[in-house]
């Protein structure tokens, strides 16, 4: 019997260090207008790992809720990143405080150069990589879309390369499809599109090019109707992978027709 | 003795521990990680852990992020 669109979808897992997800869609907990709202919007993308960040609490509100407390952790795998580090050392802090939380061994590594386009610093970000794999995190490392520094954190043991799509937040989609290309040529570890994604077409087109999953934050969260586009994220993720997996046909410069053009 | 939690100067008795710093911040510890001096404090630890003068404590949560 043929397969139905849940069973494909399921059957079709990948792995970052031997952890297991059916969900190619992560999803940042940024931004959002409320917690209430962003949980509603993890739910309707379907993902299983959620980026996080860390920061200092604000003093004198005694009791407050955190996030922790809208996040149901037997559904998902934190993520917390470095986000807003702008050396190795400033990230490699900020991972133990991560790890120290007792919740996670994740960390989406981010290194970056400067404020304006939030590049990361290549140098930083492989030395970083290198020092957080030695001490035994799963390290997912945001990187630009520069096919040699990807295989470079590879060697450096990343367990999987992030290459933003177009610059953090700029909603651009995926500039250099071609990078990407290259990318997934030389690079064994999960590759996946992280930023830049602006709507649904932008992540079906990242998984058309065959990356293993897709990390977005502010176009649901800055979305005028997040949750409606938390749905779209979900279904054009899956799209897309369908899509890489049955192939598409050549393109042509002229017309072939669909419908037979005799006996009529 | 002043020290400094989060960047703000904060004015303890003498022999304050951390956990005694952070019951009187309401904070709970479940929802935090904290750091006195750039060195990550265990939980079982915060009892025993007098701070001093010029310490700087760090109290550090998980946020909303991409």
């Amino acid at each position: 019997m043929a397969q139905t669109h849940e069973q494909l979808i399921q059957g079709d897992p990948w792995t970052i260090n031997g952890k297991q997800f059916t969900s190619r869609l992560l999803v940042g907990t940024g931004k959002y207008a409320t917690n209430e709202l962003m949980v509603d919007c993890l739910e309707a993308s379907g993902c299983q790992i959620v980026t996080v960040a860390l920061r200092r609490i604000p003093l004198g509100q005694k009791g407050e809720k955190n996030l922790l407390d809208f996040l149901d952790l037997r559904k998902y795998t934190l993520l917390p990143n470095t986000a807003g580090c702008f050396n190795a050392e400033e990230a490699i802090r900020v991972a133990h405080l991560a790890r120290a939380s007792g919740l996670s061994d994740f960390i989406k590594l981010e290194v970056l150069y400067d404020e304006q386009t939030l590049l990361p610093d290549p140098i930083a970000t492989l030395d970083a990589t290198k020092i957080l794999v030695q001490e035994g995190y799963t390290v997912m490392t945001y990187t630009s879309d520069d096919p040699v520094l990807a295989q470079k954190l590879e060697q450096a043991g990343a367990h999987a390369v992030m290459p933003a799509g177009s610059p953090i937040g700029s909603g651009q989609g995926v500039l250099n499809p071609n990078n990407i290309r290259i990318i997934l040529e030389k690079v064994k570890c999960p590759v996946l599109i992280d930023a830049g994604v602006g709507t649904a077409s932008d992540t079906a087109f990242a998984m058309e090019l065959g990356v293993q999953a897709v990390l977005l934050n502010t176009a649901i969260a800055h979305a005028k109707d997040p949750l409606r586009m938390a749905h779209a994220m979900r279904e054009a993720t899956e799209a897309g992978r369908l899509a890489f997996h049955a192939g598409r046909i050549p393109k042509k410069l002229y017309a072939q027709a669909s419908t037979p053009q005799k006996d009529f | 003795m002043k020290i400094l939690v989060n960047g703000e100067a904060r004015e303890l008795p003498g022999g304050t521990t951390l956990q005694g710093l952070l019951q009187s911040l309401g904070l709970r510890r479940e929802a935090l990680v904290a750091e006195v001096n750039r060195k990550i404090v265990e939980k079982a630890q915060d009892a025993a852990l007098g701070l001093q003068e010029g310490d700087q404590v760090e109290l550090i949560q998980f946020v909303g992020g991409g």
